[in-house]
């Protein structure tokens, strides 16, 4: 195995602005963009990656941004890294559960230079953030030389590494709405080892009714379980306009389970990572059935 | 007054503030003018003979300095087993043919790291494939694959070891059982990879050679083999290693083909091996399959044992040989066994090859045998701690023909384990357990198969004017903390501090020879050496001091807190500094030196001593993932007196994490003799939140081979740890484990196992 990145050459950007039109330029070169090169290093150091040109966003101050406001929700810009979404005192106080997925996400170090955005976008299927963002709904900005898309979390991933962005493009923010009332959601990925790539991960959004009986609406994320992280439509069909018992989340998970279309590894076989998801969405949707009843 | 006023102290390393800052130069930091950078190509197939080599492209490449493949190197085989010629068996670039994926065919020095690399790709090699062999069981069938053509059933290395009348004892026991186990891979996975700096002096016809290594002696007898050169025309450097864990006794053919490359060039060369190369083609812990057959008394004694291993040793021999009949005398320890049987296997396979690693054949031995003993328990309707404590033995215990336990502290340790438990874990949840495992473990190992004419240690030991101490031995530092052990018993020795003490360690043309860092055995071989060096000095300031004092021959002195003086009367005395000057002045102005050495005697066949204790671990276990958490820890060990307590500490924490890793999620996965997870993000080990809570409590014992009483700390606590994890598992849901590597998924298919034998059971009782 080769372990010394080949040559390429380096173009780095200031501004948003700046970045699109370096895409713009290199749309038909074999370019990569590099961010917190955290997945991307190691991609090009087995020379999976041998990119001609190396298009660097990571000095984009425009994009390095937390924010909140009532109306719109949380925006997350493509240069915020982990670190910043985790300690973010906004996140903390109206997203608790991105803040719970980031603490295990990889280790401190890593969570200081890779950004959320690279995350999403190198596109491992076991990738944190995608299924709370999948829960929670929210939608990722795709940017091109005077051009602008969004696209919904579930469908961001189309393939192993594979994202929506095309040559030319790059993502800018993610938008995750405020929630609604009488929500909660919880996410919780399984790994034996702490901070580890996740063998299935889960998360539920619950939204009770005013009474706080009734399911009024459910979104499921699972991530690991398939070539993208994946929306389990089915089991939130499950939970929707039930009161939700231990017997109902456990049919939910049986059927997310099905959903899911897991592949054997070395650390486990596509039986175990199916049963894993169901495990994980019962357990999730437990707690934020307790989240949504107390808030 | 304590007896010692450095022993026993806990002393910060001495070599901390050096790493801690980044100043501490390792072998991989170094560089010298017009050094080239070296490359191996190596064999994408586990057996193939070699048809034709074409390197002319590669060496076409600008930048290129030298290309040489099998036919270019002086075609010595080396290996640890130079007593036992035929077991040599390693060379620099495979000649005939490769016999495991990875062996190197060709080497490259170039101006830099990418050239060489690029060059790698120029050379054409023409394979013809042959079959291969990748398990023990299928390498000795008759109709198997030849690894090594002298070796017929790729039968490496075989151990018997025999006491008592073991067919008798079992036709007379109580209670038999029987268990078959298999026991995955691991690798050492130091920090800091093999990696060789080799300069070569055309006009003296001299090799020096920085590399990162446990015993720059091994290396430069290896060298001397693999280049048919002197061994003294050859000097090796140890720098600081980052890093060994076993995995660094070997000589590999990172510093072999530096030293060929630098002689063709006459320019130093430098050779780092990758992660991925670190991974694939550097020895790890072996995997064997185990067949354990146990005889018990009805109260739990035991009355016979007999085990057989059978060892997936790879292409070549490694200390493998040792390591196959370590695991059958470790697996006996620290028990009573009347009679006892072990047959060991070590094949040759087409695999890269399996060695020493921490805990030298104990770590799968006692993982089949500790938690076979708990399952008899269960079934005779004993104590697990109970039964250990049983057959637990006493000092002065010998095992014929093998090993004698001098300083013993096993009982105690037990005993203080039964009380420790009760107040620390009253109370124990659903689907917790707590698991144990008592453990022995020599403190260095009596073995010469190196070969070496000298003292298995020495130290040599200059004086100076200004008090300052010179001490130069090749003892290693591979970040186990032996510098500062040194320096604290040289200080200990000569009454005086740490400030005084001056290390040149790991050089062998600067000091004499010791024969490295393995089998835990520089604490007392090393320690002995320098103590000796050390005494030799302190009896000149004594027979100054009484001169100048005028004291009679009958009282004794001593030497502490930089004075000598009488021991009875310690007013009475002369500041060391003082003595220093008065002692060279009498001596010509010749600086006060001492030449200390040891070399075991009459210690039967593996150790002078041994350290041992009992491990407990509360564990819990999710039934719906599987799950498995160590909770915490507990350790009473017997390690004699402990000369470092930070440093005991740390060792033992590292090997509790080692040991863990062993038992949860480190392994080897192979296809075809391919490895399938050669990196870190695929090869799994345990991360600072997954470590448990560690206490460890000591039971003191004074050992009388050891200097100042002490036994080793680095290396016995790494086999308990996984038979431990499994026996906590296995009291908290009865699923039973007949392989390391408790990974959630076999964790989860043993519980329902486990159920479907429990339901089975009931239904049959309805
Ligand atoms: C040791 C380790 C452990 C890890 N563990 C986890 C884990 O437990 N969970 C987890 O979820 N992740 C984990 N990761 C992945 C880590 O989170 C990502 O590597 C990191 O967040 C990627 O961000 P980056 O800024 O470094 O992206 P880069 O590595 O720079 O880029 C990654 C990919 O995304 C592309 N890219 C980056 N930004 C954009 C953009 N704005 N628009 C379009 N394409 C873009 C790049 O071209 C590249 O293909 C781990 C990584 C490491 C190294």
């Amino acid at each position: 195995m080769k372990t010394i990145i080949t040559d390429f050459n380096y173009l780095a950007a200031k501004t948003l602005d700046e970045a699109l039109d370096l895409l713009c330029k290199h749309k038909d070169d074999d370019y990569r963009i590099i961010a917190g090169g955290q997945s991307l290093n190691t991609a090009m150091k087995h020379r999976l990656l041998t990119p001609e040109y190396i298009l660097d966003i990571k000095g984009v101050a425009d994009l390095d941004y937390v924010r909140f406001d009532e109306k719109e929700g949380l925006k997350i810009g493509a240069l915020a890294t982990h670190r910043s979404v985790e300690l973010s005192p906004v996140v903390r106080e109206k997203y608790e559960v991105l803040r719970e997925m980031e603490e295990n996400v990889a280790s401190i170090e890593t969570r200081n230079w890779g950004t959320l955005m690279g995350d999403l976008c190198n596109a491992d299927p076991a990738v944190d953030p995608a299924p709370p963002l999948i829960a929670l709904d929210a939608e990722i900005t795709v940017s091109a030389k005077g051009e602008e898309r969004t696209v919904p979390a579930e469908e961001f991933a189309v393939d192993f590494f594979e994202t929506v962005v095309q040559p030319g493009e790059m993502a800018t923010e993610i938008r995750v709405p405020p929630l609604p009332p009488n929500t909660g959601v919880h996410f919780m990925k399984y790994s034996q080892i702490h901070g580890d790539y996740a063998l299935a991960s889960a998360s539920v959004l619950i939204t009770l009714d005013a009474a706080k009986e009734q399911c009024v609406n459910a979104r499921i994320g699972l991530g690991g379980v398939g070539v993208t992280p994946i929306r389990a439509k089915k089991a939130e069909e499950v939970l929707k306009g039930k009161k939700i018992t231990d017997e109902v989340l456990a049919e939910a998970a049986r059927v997310a389970s099905e959903e899911t279309s897991p592949i054997s590894g070395i650390e486990a076989s596509a039986d175990y990572k199916r049963e894993l998801a169901g495990t994980l969405v019962r357990r999730v949707g437990k707690e934020a059935l307790e989240r949504a009843r107390r808030a | 007054m304590s007896e010692y006023s450095i022993i026993g102290k806990p002393t910060p390393n001495v070599d901390g503030p050096a790493k801690v800052t980044g100043e501490a130069r390792y072998t991989i930091d170094m560089t010298l003018p017009h050094m080239l950078y070296g490359k191996l190509l190596r064999s994408p197939y586990p057996h193939a003979r070699i048809l034709s080599i074409d390197t002319s492209a590669a060496e076409k490449l600008p930048g290129v300095k030298a290309v040489i493949t099998g036919k270019d190197t002086p075609g010595g085989k080396w290996g640890l087993w130079r007593r036992f010629r035929e077991l040599s068996d390693q060379q620099a670039l495979a000649t005939d043919k490769v016999r495991f994926i990875g062996d190197p065919v060709a080497a490259v020095a170039a101006t830099t790291e990418e050239i060489a690399e690029r060059a790698l790709d120029l050379i054409e090699v023409d394979y013809e494939p042959l079959p291969a062999v990748f398990d023990p069981i299928e390498a000795i069938k008759d109709d198997a694959p030849m690894v090594h053509e002298d070796f017929p059933s790729n039968i490496n290395a075989t151990r018997h070891i025999e006491w008592g009348d073991v067919d008798a004892a079992f036709a007379k026991a109580d209670y038999i059982r029987e268990d078959r186990f298999v026991l995955e891979a691991a690798h050492p996975c130091a920090m800091e990879v093999h990696n060789s700096l080799a300069s070569y002096d055309k006009g003296t016809g001299r090799l020096t050679v920085w590399t990162s290594t446990g015993s720059p002696y091994f290396v430069q007898q290896n060298l001397a083999d693999a280049l048919k050169m002197r061994e003294g025309d050859i000097r090796v450097i140890k720098p600081h290693v980052g890093g060994h864990f076993g995995g660094k006794n070997s000589t590999m053919p990172d510093s072999v083909n530096a030293a060929i490359l630098s002689m063709k060039t006459g320019r130093p060369v430098k050779i780092v091996f990758n992660r991925d190369e670190e991974f694939t083609t550097t020895e790890h812990r072996t995997a064997q399959h185990m067949a354990l057959k146990l005889g018990l008394k009805k109260n739990g004694e035991i009355v016979a044992f007999e085990v057989k291993a059978m060892t997936n040793g790879g292409a070549y021999t490694g200390l493998g040989a040792t390591t196959l009949y370590l695991t059958g005398t470790f697996i006996t320890m620290p028990y009573k066994i009347p009679n006892y049987r072990y047959d060991g296997v070590r094949t040759y396979t087409n695999i890269v090859w399996g060695t020493s690693i921490r805990g030298f054949g104990s770590v799968p031995g006692k993982y089949c045998s500790e938690t076979q003993l708990d399952r008899a328990a269960k079934d005779l309707g004993i104590d697990p701690l109970e039964i250990r404590r049983i057959n637990a033995v006493a000092p002065g215990y010998t095992a014929p023909g093998q090993y004698t336990f001098e300083s013993c502290g096993i009982q105690p340790c037990i005993e203080k384990m039964a009380v420790r438990v009760k107040e620390k874990w009253p109370k124990i949840e659903q689907d917790e357990g707590i698991g144990y495992c008592a453990f022995a473990y020599m403190t260095g190992g009596i073995f010469n198969w190196i070969d070496t004419p000298y003292a298995y240690s020495s130290a040599h030991i200059k004086v100076n004017w200004d008090g300052t101490v010179d001490l130069y031995s090749q003892a290693a530092d591979v970040g186990q903390g032996h510098n500062t052990v040194a320096a604290m018993i040289c200080a200990e020795e000569l009454g005086i501090g740490l400030d005084d003490i001056r290390l040149h360690m790991g050089d062998t043309a600067h000091a004499y020879t010791d024969l490295g860092a393995w089998g835990s055995r520089e604490t007392l071989m090393n320690g002995n050496a320098i103590k000796d060096a050390a005494a030799q000095v302190k009896q000149k300031l004594i027979d100054i001091a009484r001169m100048k004092l005028g004291e009679n021959i009958a009282y004794d002195f001593v030497a502490r807190d930089k004075r000598v003086f009488l021991e009875l009367r310690p007013e009475r005395g002369v500041s060391y500094y003082d003595l220093v000057k008065d002692a060279i002045r009498h001596n010509d102005g010749v600086p006060l030196t001492g030449t200390g050495h040891y070399t075991p005697h009459n210690k039967g066949m593996i150790s002078p001593a041994y350290a041992m204790g009992i491990m407990a671990i509360k564990a819990k276990v999710d039934r719906e993932t599987g799950h498995v958490t160590a909770q915490d820890v507990l350790v009473v060990h017997d390690s004699g007196q402990i000369i470092n307590p930070l440093g005991a500490r740390g060792q033992t924490e590292g090997c509790i994490h080692m040991g863990l890793g062993y038992g949860l999620c480190e392994e080897m996965p192979m296809d075809q003799g391919m490895l399938l997870n050669p990196e870190f993000v695929d090869y799994k080990i345990l991360r600072t939140r997954d470590m448990p809570e560690i206490e460890i409590m000591h039971v003191p014992t004074y050992e009388p081979n050891g200097p100042f009483g002490a036994k080793e700390a680095a290396e016995a606590t790494i086999a308990p740890a996984a038979p431990s994890l499994a026996n906590a598992i296995y009291q908290a849901c009865g699923a039973e484990f007949f392989s390391n590597v408790l990974k959630p998924e076999k964790v989860l298919k043993a519980i329902r196992a486990k159920e479907a034998q429990n339901n089975a059971t009931s239904q049959a009782k309805k």
